[in-house]
């Protein structure tokens, strides 16, 4: 039998009114009654209804209308259009305006029942696409970008910000900070998730190959081109497009990119027609793009097409409070993956993992979970067995020129202070002319 | 067998097979373990006849019967040999009022066709008592059961009522005995206060 509901019937019969909300009130269900239509939007308006009970024909607003009302303000709200007038027409007109089910009054009890019992099936129904759409969401959310630290926050709540929008999106951040999964996650999210998602790693390939990759060719375009190929700005075909180390490219893929950004039309190579291409395109670089552009090194018109968006994620030692998190998830993964029920983190291990600088962030702090688990003989991880960390840190602290090191301390100061400069002349113990001179001397530039 | 409560009266309205009203009445007693007192009949509910649909409206009956003073009855169980409706349903086997006085039962529709008259008359007034127990304890407030081995659960057609038990599932045994208890205690209040 059915859950319990909270349903309203609307007639103009008071009678029926009064039958129907016994006969719902004699099942446990909260029933309530409204003489016209312009009365349920009212209470509609007070309060949620899981069900409604219309009857067609009503002075003022008839059944339909209201249906649509309903459909339009309240699309969780199912209706049953009731009538003592049946005709193949109206059902099937009801049906069409989203009623979910068609009863001709008087009716048989049994025959209510059943249309309780199939409202009951779609309202659990959709209820699990919800908790499963939820679930999918989280999973994304927290599964494949994990972190409850601020920073990591502030990205979270940008991503379904962006997704809305179709316009480029350049994501910021050091080498293994995740910024493939947050541009999986704005196309995951954006209206062109069910289309194609391709990354492209434009540092790992040579120009060349990469203007045959993004382009395509047509047959006999160049040596070895047997057979015409498609490039993945025309295979992403309405979807999102991820170039990553966008900074890599050469001055001459810059051009092509700026003229497919502006044009949204590309030209094979050996072919003299453009075609139309659809895409989202979403970069990543780990360089300071703007540097690069004052230093002449990126186009500055490329720059601010690619940078409408800009999502910036911080390396993992300026998010210590994620690592505890990140290592539970890893070892989580890793102790499935090898069969090995490597569970446990002593809290001396997890000082470690917290103190160590991680250059090369979470892929760095999962390739060392990994190390950590495969070689493990325990189910406990102590600090024994992230002992490799130590010698890369020795490694890190090779012996650097006065120069490089005053560079390194000002920019760790200013990071600090959020780059308010009398606040880190002061730490500095310096004036802040002297310390805007060090910032112009060394090149530094606030992230 | 004393209840402690008054009993409940079961009434025919017109004409009525006396062992029907007798067995509604041993059913109760039976399976309810409330006290029974079978009142004599009542007038042919002739003003609740419909002659557009031509069948007798349930509502109206019970309006009737609630009308009616019954001081040594707590609820009343009338038992009718016409074909009932209410304004949504073409027909109902019986009708009652959530935490009303008075129930309603037919065995007009309750007959089974194909049967020798013997096994018909079992069948049929097994029915009988299925609706009234039903009907009955809507009046102390239960609602529709899920359970489907349950009195209370909501039988559409004759093939659910024959499938429904005449016993409550245990959590509706529980909401019985509780509102029959907090009834003992008003009667008992009531009967102090006079």
């Amino acid at each position: 039998m059915e859950d319990r509901m909270t349903i309203m019937v609307v007639d103009d019969e008071r009678i029926v009114r009064e039958s129907f909300v016994q006969w719902f009130r004699k099942s446990g269900h909260k029933a309530e009654a409204a003489a016209s239509g312009f009365d349920a939007l009212e209470l509609l308006a007070k309060m949620p209804f899981d069900l409604l009970f219309v009857d067609i024909k009503m002075p003022g607003m008839n059944g339909i209308e209201l249906l649509g009302k309903v459909k339009q303000e309240y699309p969780d709200t199912m209706v049953v259009i009731i009538t003592a007038y049946g005709s193949i027409e109206t059902a099937v007109q009801a049906m069409k305006a989203g009623a979910v089910d068609y009863l001709l009054k008087p009716f048989k009890p049994d025959q209510l029942s059943l249309v309780l019992e199939k409202v009951t099936q779609q309202k659990r129904l959709a209820s699990e696409i919800q908790y499963v759409k939820g679930r999918l969401d989280q999973m994304t959310r927290f599964d494949n970008i994990i972190g409850q630290s601020k920073p990591m926050q502030d990205v979270f709540d940008l991503i379904p910000e962006v997704a809305q929008s179709d316009s480029t999106v350049l994501i910021q951040g050091e080498t293994g900070t995740g910024k493939e999964l947050v541009a999986k996650a704005i196309h995951a999210k954006s209206r062109r998730a069910q289309l194609p998602f391709i990354a492209i790693n434009c540092g790992a390939i040579p120009d060349t190959l990469l203007e045959s990759e993004l382009f395509g060719y047509q047959k006999g375009a160049f040596t070895g081109a047997e057979r015409p190929r498609k490039g993945f700005f025309e295979v992403v075909s309405g979807g999102s497009l991820f170039l990553d180390e966008i900074g890599e490219v050469s001055r001459k893929m810059q051009v092509d990119l700026l003229r497919v950004l502006e044009e949204k039309k590309i030209t094979k190579i050996g072919d003299r027609f453009p075609i139309d291409v659809d895409f989202r395109l979403i970069s990543a670089t780990r360089r300071d793009l703007m540097q690069e552009v004052s230093e002449g090194s990126f186009r500055e018109d490329l720059f601010y097409r690619l940078n409408v968006i800009t999502i910036t994620i911080p390396p993992l030692r300026k998010r210590r409070e994620d690592i505890p998190l990140l290592v539970r998830h890893f070892l989580e993964k890793y102790s499935q993956q090898t069969t090995k029920r490597v569970d446990h983190l002593t809290k001396d291990a997890i000082q470690l993992l917290q103190d160590y600088d991680w250059p090369g962030n979470v892929r760095e702090l999962e390739n060392a979970v990994e190390r950590a688990v495969v070689l493990s003989k325990a189910r406990t991880l102590s600090s024994g067995d992230f002992s490799f960390l130590r010698a890369a840190a020795a490694q890190a602290l090779r012996p650097r020129s006065l120069r490089e090191m005053e560079r390194d301390h000002i920019q760790g100061v200013l990071e600090e202070s959020e780059w308010n400069v009398t606040k880190a002349a002061k730490i500095l113990d310096i004036n802040r002319v002297t310390l805007h001179k060090m910032i112009k001397r060394h090149q530094l530039t606030r992230p | 067998m004393n209840s402690g409560l008054k009993p409940i009266g079961v009434v025919p309205l017109g004409e009525v097979c006396e062992l029907t009203v007798k067995s509604i009445a041993a059913n109760i007693l039976g399976y309810l373990h409330l006290d029974t007192l079978i009142l004599p009949p009542m007038e042919h509910p002739m003003y609740a006849y419909n002659e557009r649909r031509h069948q007798y409206d349930a509502g109206a009956m019970i309006t009737a019967m609630e009308s009616l003073s019954f001081p040594q009855c707590d609820k009343i169980v009338g038992v009718v040999d016409l074909d009932l409706f209410i304004p949504i349903f073409a027909h109902v086997f019986g009708e009652a009022r959530q935490g009303g006085r008075a129930a309603l039962v037919s065995i007009s529709r309750l007959k089974p066709p194909s049967l020798t008259s013997q096994e018909a008359l079992n069948l049929q007034m097994e029915r009988a008592a299925k609706v009234a127990l039903h009907e009955l304890c809507h009046l102390y407030d239960l609602h529709h059961c899920m359970e489907g081995l349950c009195l209370m659960h909501f039988s559409g057609g004759l093939e659910d009522l024959d499938q429904t038990p005449l016993y409550l599932c245990r959590y509706c045994s529980l909401y019985l005995r509780d509102a029959l208890s907090v009834k003992r205690r008003h009667q008992r209040a009531a009967e102090k206060n006079t």
